[in-house]
């Protein structure tokens, strides 16, 4: 069996995982990134997109709030790139309660987050479809943040400090020698061929998987809660700012403006098992009906598609309570769990809670409590250094794609009309990501994430795929079955209006025309 | 007068029986129909669920719900010899032909155009492509026929429809019809004893390139249909609109049915928005062919609420909740939803009017392959049947008998 050796193990390549190892790569260690599938496939790549102010939390949990305010900012700074300054909004809506709007206030200026009240005339100057029954608004500094853009600049960032990105490699045993652990068995998940890593050190950083993982070594009981919450995307920028009712947190009370399309969310909801998250009918309901509160008429507008993400939310057993609770009251904020101390197991430390604004600070967090217990403290260099793609300091803004395609609009084909993929960049993203899997294509290109949902670009990215050095006919009929599968599975819990009769569309061009069950 | 709404493959055969029976026939439409999207082979019935071999014999087995069990045996029969011979396809319902499709599956049907019989058969295949042309992928569909066991290459070409890296179907289409790019793409090519040459379904707007190149290669050439736009759903659609002309049926485009004034059971006119009015058709019979929910004839709202749109007939088959289920190639729970009529293809109440093609409840069209199939039959039997009631009925006293005329 083939081994490798590394100061630091990554488990989970995630938002957290990226950070760890980006972080960790910096100070100098040696480090080995592992994930059971693509990089921010699991809970990062399921998420609305907010990047945020903090306005969120400042009522009722200001300690997760002061962490965004601060880490908003760093991230605007290390990876503008990847982040959209849109701006938000706090809206009273006429279902809330306008004194609230004194409490929100209270608690921004309690968490030095800077929000200031603007008229309504204002705010419906802003985002004139906006519920003209607010009765007050408030400005803060929310952003949109491309996640798959920032994990793939910060996992680069690491590989160029060295660090190796094994994706598609599940840990399927924990080493534990005495008293620590000492690495992992992995199985690669596209050859079934398994092999080991001794590692230094293990960080866990697989989110709402963290308890399967530490089980592997023995460690039962660490509770993390996976908090199940369904999002869904529109079809337009319904609003170009984020909008927030400026309320105790509720189900469908933000929406996100993110590149072409804005999303809803969210609920929160305790699920028994991560991977077992299917959006229902009546969460798909009630989220519409939230979204009609905020944006009249959204319920005539055009869905894309819903997804349901799983948030690590951690209650420690330990610490005590372990009986049903609602997981919206558990902390937003993270903790490391001290092995050692909880389960008198070294070289292993887990990070639980947090979410995806605080990751480079949950990431130094978790690499200083390493370096602690490996007695070898080296300083922090994340909140300074630009990991590769955001040198320049500028934020995206929507419409730069359209405007670097219009330079090449006559010498190059157009594969994917709705999300503006150039032929070129497809092939080379296919080359460099060695991959035959679509999805992963999906998620470094946005391929099949436009309003088609891939009925017209999935067919030519399949021919394309198999003009690629070594593709057989079998493989490339493969990912496009797999990836037909994979846009269906978000599109059909949500079928109706124009997105209904786009589905039928595709229908007609994959088995009316193409027909792709039948192929051998 | 006669007004058939919708001017997909339905519509346009329904209007051009009527016409040629002597009908006089107005076609509203709100735009061009799915003619321009689909490949336009008679696909009768391709599985049901396996593949069937003998279509019209696997029709009797049908649910007694599916349109086909609806028309009857011999309407198809009917319908299918008048398409054959007015419109010179090609095959037969009594055995499927196997054609590749641009991703090199093999597909069942019933009735194909002349350039594309010879898709059919064992004998190798050489297939051409090009690459400017991102819509067919010539080695994938070779690779993949290599794999079924017939003896498949590919040759991919860099001729550019007027220099363009980024041209479609038709703009191919209109390539193939300049000589100087059929020679320079006959040049090109030598074509092995005993091969066959696919292309896609580009070989001239109207197909007469297609005789031109295969005399020229000196091998059977055919035609394998591509993404949208379809070049052959273009020349069915234009061949039929084209018959309705000649035999004096119009159609009108932009005109958006969106309900009727009744007296009892009976439409007595359409009306009708034209940009930012409305109007009004009177009707002696209405034959609504707005397709299904691909065409807009048939809608879901974000209630679950489904909607025939034109005159707000009932639709059947919409579970109030499991509309669909998690996996893609399965049967869907609304997969046959739609208008369901009686024998006579009339909705319940309603004594003039007759539905046909994709609005029809009953059938998995793209699933079975059977939607041409369907329009083809549904909307060649309402034609049969309104022409059968106009000949032994008299005229009613009162009838609108001009030109459909504008009454508000």
């Amino acid at each position: 069996m083939a081994s490798l050796e590394t100061d630091v193990l990554v488990i989970g390549g995630g938002a957290t995982g990226a950070g760890v190892a980006w972080d960790a790569a910096l100070r100098g260690f040696d480090v080995i990134l592992v994930d059971r599938a693509d990089l921010a496939e699991g809970t990062s790549g399921r998420f609305h997109g907010l990047l945020h102010s903090g306005g969120r939390y400042v009522v009722k949990d200001p300690v997760a709030a002061e962490e965004c305010v601060a880490e908003n900012a760093v991230l605007r700074r290390i990876v503008a790139d990847c982040i959209e300054d849109t701006g938000g909004l706090f809206v009273v809506t006429p279902d809330d309660d306008p004194a609230y709007g004194d409490d929100f206030m209270e608690g921004c200026r309690k968490t030095a987050l800077p929000a200031e009240e603007i008229g309504v005339d204002a705010a419906l100057r802003m985002e004139p479809r906006l519920n003209p029954g607010i009765t007050r608004a408030f400005t803060v500094p929310d952003a949109s943040i491309d996640v798959w853009k920032t994990v793939w600049s910060l996992a680069r960032g690491a590989q160029q400090h060295g660090a190796r990105i094994l994706t598609y490699h599940r840990v399927i045993d924990l080493h534990v020698e005495g008293d620590a652990v000492t690495g992992a068995r992995l199985r690669n998940e596209r050859t079934g061929e398994e092999l080991d890593v001794a590692a230094g050190f293990t960080l866990n950083a697989s989110g709402a998987w963290a308890a399967q993982i530490v089980r592997m070594a023995g460690i039962e009981g660490v509770g993390v809660i996976p908090g199940k919450g369904i999002m869904i995307a529109m079809n337009h920028r319904l609003v170009n700012t984020v909008i927030n009712r400026c309320t105790l947190p509720a189900d469908g009370d933000i929406l996100v403006p993110i590149r072409t399309v804005s999303v809803i969310g969210t609920t929160d909801h305790q699920a028994a098992d991560p991977d077992d998250i299917p959006p229902t009918q009546v969460e798909v309901d009630a989220m519409l009906d939230d979204g009609e509160r905020l944006v009249p008429g959204f319920r005539e507008a055009r869905a894309l598609r819903v997804w349901a993400g799983v948030r690590p939310l951690f209650q420690d057993e330990k610490a005590g309570g372990s009986e049903a609770i609602d997981t919206r009251d558990v902390s937003r904020t993270h903790a490391v769990v001290d092995h050692v101390a909880r389960d008198g197991i070294g070289r292993l430390l887990t990070m639980s809670g947090g979410k995806l604004t605080t990751l480079r600070l949950m990431a130094q967090d978790l690499v200083d409590a390493m370096c602690r217990q490996l007695g070898d403290e080296r300083p922090c260099m994340t909140e300074t250094e630009i990991p590769p793609g955001n040198e320049d300091g500028e934020h995206y803004a929507i419409g730069s794609r359209l405007r670097a395609r219009e330079k090449t609009m006559q010498d190059e084909q157009l594969i994917c009309e709705c999300e503006l993929i150039g032929r070129s960049k497809l092939e080379e993203t296919m080359r460099r990501r060695e991959t035959t899997i679509l999805d992963d294509i999906r998620r470094s290109l946005r391929l099949g994430m436009g309003p088609c949902q891939g009925g017209f670009c999935i067919y030519r990215a399949t021919g394309i795929e198999h003009g690629l050095d070594g593709i057989d006919a079998a493989t490339a009929s493969e990912s496009l079955r797999d990836f037909l599968q994979e846009r269906w599975k978000g599109m059909w819990p949500i079928l109706y209006g124009d997105q209904l009769r786009q589905a039928r569309l595709d229908d007609w061009i994959f088995q009316g025309l193409l027909d792709v069950e039948h192929l051998p | 007068v006669i007004v058939v709404v919708g001017t997909g493959l339905a519509g346009l055969v329904a209007a051009v029986k009527l016409a040629e029976g002597g009908e006089r026939v107005v076609v509203l439409a709100k735009g061009v129909g799915a003619t321009h999207l689909s490949p336009c082979t008679i696909d009768v019935l391709g599985y049901a669920p396996d593949r069937v071999a003998r279509p019209l014999d696997a029709v009797a087995d049908l649910a007694d719900d599916h349109p086909y069990a609806i028309v009857g045996r011999d309407a198809i029969v009917s319908a299918a010899a008048w398409w054959r011979d007015s419109m010179g396809f090609a095959g037969s319902l009594d055995e499927n032909l196997l054609l590749p499709t641009a991703v090199g599956a093999l597909k069942p049907s019933a009735l194909v155009p002349g350039t594309m019989a010879a898709g059919a058969g064992p004998d190798p295949v050489c297939v051409v492509g090009f690459r400017a042309l991102k819509d067919f992928h010539a080695a994938l569909l070779a690779d993949n026929l290599g794999r079924a066991g017939i003896d498949a290459r590919s040759v991919e070409l860099d001729l550019r429809p007027e220099g363009r890296v980024d041209a479609n179907s038709l703009a191919f289409a209109r390539a193939f019809d300049d000589r100087v790019f059929r020679d320079a793409v006959v040049r090109a090519l030598s074509p092995r004893d005993g091969e066959r040459v696919a292309f896609p379904a580009v070989l001239g707007v109207d197909g007469s390139a297609w005789a031109d190149v295969q005399e020229r290669l000196g091998r059977p050439v055919f035609e394998v249909p591509t993404l949208p736009p379809s070049v052959p759903g273009m020349r069915v659609a234009k061949a039929l609109r084209e018959r309705l002309r000649r035999a004096g049926g119009r159609v009108l485009l932009n005109n958006v049915v969106v309900g009727a004034e009744r007296a009892g059971e009976r439409v007595s006119a359409l009306r009708v928005r034209v940009g930012l009015r409305e109007v009004a058709y009177a009707a002696d019979w209405v034959v609504l062919a707005t397709g299904g929910f691909a065409s807009g004839g048939l809608e879901l709202d974000s209630r679950w609420q489904p909607r025939e749109v034109a005159l707000g007939l009932p639709v059947s088959g919409v579970p109030a909740d499991q509309r669909f289920v998690s996996e893609y190639f399965a049967e869907h729970p609304m997969g046959r939803a739609g208008v369901t009529v009686g024998p006579d293809l009339r909705p319940e109440g309603h004594e003039n009017v007759l539905v046909a093609g994709a609005t029809l409840a009953g059938a998995q069209p793209w699933k079975e392959k059977s939607g041409d199939g369907i329009s083809l039959a549904t909307g060649h039997r309402a034609a049969e049947l309104i022409l059968e009631a106009r000949g032994t009925a008299a005229p009613s006293p009162g009838a609108p008998t001009t030109s459909p005329a504008e009454t508000r």
